[in-house]
């Protein structure tokens, strides 16, 4: 059975062996020349640091790592462990579409044999790529993160790429033993995927656990914001409520200095409603917590989807 | 002994409608029973419960007293199954379909199947999509006889194959019969594909069976009677009256008798297989329209 399932998926751990393999060709020059660059940049002292120095010496940085490091920040790949997790779902699939669990069902071998040795190679092909997959980025990343944190690179770091494949593999499975068209299921389970992933990340992760906020004067620093994930910063008042008034207030508190600099003074704003940043973050501690709880969400959903497909497939008659 | 296949009450419904209804039935070991009936009669669907791709709605059924789906894991090795396409992995070549039954079959007989294989002439490396009809149907039987089953369903085996590649298969079961102790079920609408090959018969139409028994015996006890039509019906008292026509005073009986027929104003034809075999379809017939009616 094992030569069997593993015969059965041969071309979709090409594609997907092939697929990755792009990725390293791209992205391992790249990660060497970023980490170069850090390197060469002295980009390890300004970690943290807020000085102007420093800002300059990030923003620097930032700008010499190049257009790739732009596409990657795009998002695009987030498509990669979607297409991963629905090709290794097209054997199973297949079979069901095209009659041959007739055959494969009146061997010696038992239904739910067949079946656990099908699922198993789909999820350890799977989850195998996924490992690929944010081995790769995780590394290539590791300069940008050690720089600007990594709340910026979430999605392709660590362990949530594991639960991002496992997802779409169950959607493409549960998807497609109901419909029992592969292709129409395949599209379905794609645009799923993809409609998931984009509600977790723009409104539900920010949500995992009640973000911190802070008040602060424009003199003060404030809490350190330089690793932390932001999701909203905004004048406001003393108490934290968003400055409604109109640019004129700036106008009118602008006082010339001795240089000729123009700088606001604080009393006035402060009479205005204004003169304090609000910032609504959650602090780079709590990134390992993020990734736990969006891994158990997508691998936990996977897994209802993958045993509701396995479910279904038992008792087809 | 057990049967090779026993079915008490068996019934499978789609939705509302029933596809095989009260079937009863034994086949005993070591025959070759054609199962014949009109499309749609309910042989695939007998057939599947047998293998156990399908579960029963209603009633039982065993092979070898097993049940194939709750004790799949005993009565698999022991039943061999060719469905009417014949799948096959098409992007498989032939002998990688061979490894396939070796796979997943301990019992597996790897030379005989790679002598059948060599016999037929069937190209090893080939892939199996790109053979014709016949060939498939071939390397199809080659994996379900060389699993070594007790049982061996086939599933309407001929219908897709051009007139040789019938004779040739059906050549080939009827060698694996004499080989050993094997017990086969043929499916088919058209029993002539079949009389050849077949020691039993079963007729299934309308969801339910028609006639179980062996060919010999049915030939033996089936008679067409021509007689008095006021008389007709001290006949159906006493056998099964399988069809009948009446003309102004004379009335065409077509019996299964229980028993000598010797009443002297009656006269008594012997039938062959085929005439009884289409008198119990053209019940079938004749019922259907009953219904299209009502």
């Amino acid at each position: 059975m094992t030569w069997l399932s593993w015969r059965q998926q041969r071309t979709e751990t090409i594609v997907a062996a092939a697929l990755l393999a792009l990725l390293a060709v791209v992205f391992v020059p790249e990660g060497i020349h970023v980490a170069d660059l850090f390197v060469h940049q002295h980009v390890a002292r300004c970690i943290n640091r807020q000085t102007q120095a420093c800002s300059f010496v990030l923003g620097n940085f930032t700008l010499s790592t190049g257009s790739l490091q732009g596409l990657f920040a795009s998002g695009w790949f987030n498509l990669v462990p979607g297409l991963i997790g629905v090709a290794l779902a097209v054997p199973v699939l297949h079979e069901l579409e095209n009659g041959t669990v007739r055959l494969a069902w009146t061997q010696s071998v038992t239904r739910r044999r067949w079946l656990v040795s099908k699922l198993g190679f789909a999820v350890g092909t799977v989850l195998l790529a996924a490992g690929c997959f944010t081995l790769l980025f995780t590394w290539y990343q590791q300069p940008l993160d050690r720089a600007f944190g990594r709340w910026d690179h979430f999605d392709f770091e660590w362990i949530v790429p594991f639960g991002y494949t496992l997802f779409a593999l169950g959607l493409a499975l549960a998807i497609g033993v109901l419909v029992r068209r592969s292709a129409a299921a395949l599209v379905v389970a794609y645009g799923l995927y993809v409609a998931g992933r984009v509600f977790v990340e723009s409104w539900l992760r920010k949500r995992f656990i009640t973000p911190l906020s802070a008040t602060f004067g424009q003199s003060s620093a404030g809490p350190n914001l330089s690793h932390a994930w932001v999701i909203s910063e905004f004048p406001s008042n003393k108490a934290g409520r968003p400055f409604v008034g109109t640019p004129g207030v700036f106008q009118n508190c602008a006082k010339v200095g001795p240089a000729g600099f123009k700088h606001l003074n604080q009393g006035c704003m402060v009479r205005h409603g204004a003169g304090f940043t609000h910032a609504v973050y959650q602090p780079a501690s709590r990134f390992w917590e993020f990734q736990g709880i969006e891994t158990a969400l997508f691998g936990g959903a996977a897994l209802l989807l993958i045993a509701f497909a396995a479910w279904r497939i038992l008792r087809t008659d | 002994m057990t049967p090779a296949l026993e079915t008490q009450g068996l019934g499978r419904r789609y939705g509302s409608q029933w596809a095989l209804h009260g079937c009863t039935l034994e086949i005993p070991r070591g025959t070759v029973t054609a199962l014949v009936g009109p499309n749609g009669a309910g042989k695939t669907t007998l057939l599947r419960l047998a293998v156990g791709l399908t579960s029963p709605s209603a009633g039982s059924v065993r092979v070898f007293g097993l049940d194939p789906r709750e004790q799949d894991a005993e009565a698999l090795p022991r039943v061999g199954f060719l469905a009417q396409e014949h799948p096959l992995y098409g992007s498989f070549t032939v002998e990688e379909m061979l490894r396939v039954g070796r796979e997943l079959n301990p019992g597996w007989d790897d030379e005989a199947a790679h002598a059948r294989i060599a016999e037929l002439e069937l190209p090893l490396k080939k892939k199996v999509r790109t053979l014709s009809g016949g060939q498939r149907a071939q390397v199809a039987l080659t994996l379900a006889l060389a699993k070594r089953p007790e049982l061996l369903l086939l599933d309407e085996p001929v219908a897709s194959l051009d007139p040789l590649a019938r004779r040739e298969f059906l050549q080939s079961v009827v060698e694996a019969v004499a080989d050993r102790d094997l017990t086969v079920i043929l499916s088919s609408h058209i029993l002539a594909d079949l009389e050849r090959v077949c020691d039993h018969l079963v007729i299934l139409a309308l969801g339910r069976t028609q006639l179980v028994g062996s060919i010999d015996e049915i030939v033996a006890s089936h008679r067409l009677l021509t007689g008095p039509r006021d008389q007709a019906e001290d006949v159906s008292r006493m056998h099964d009256v399988v069809r009948e026509s009446h003309a102004e005073r004379q009335t065409t009986l077509l019996v299964r008798a229980n028993g000598h027929i010797y009443d002297a104003q009656w006269t008594v034809h012997e039938l062959d297989l085929e005439e009884i075999v289409l008198a119990y379809l053209g019940q079938d017939a004749a019922r259907r329209r009953e219904a299209v009616l009502s």
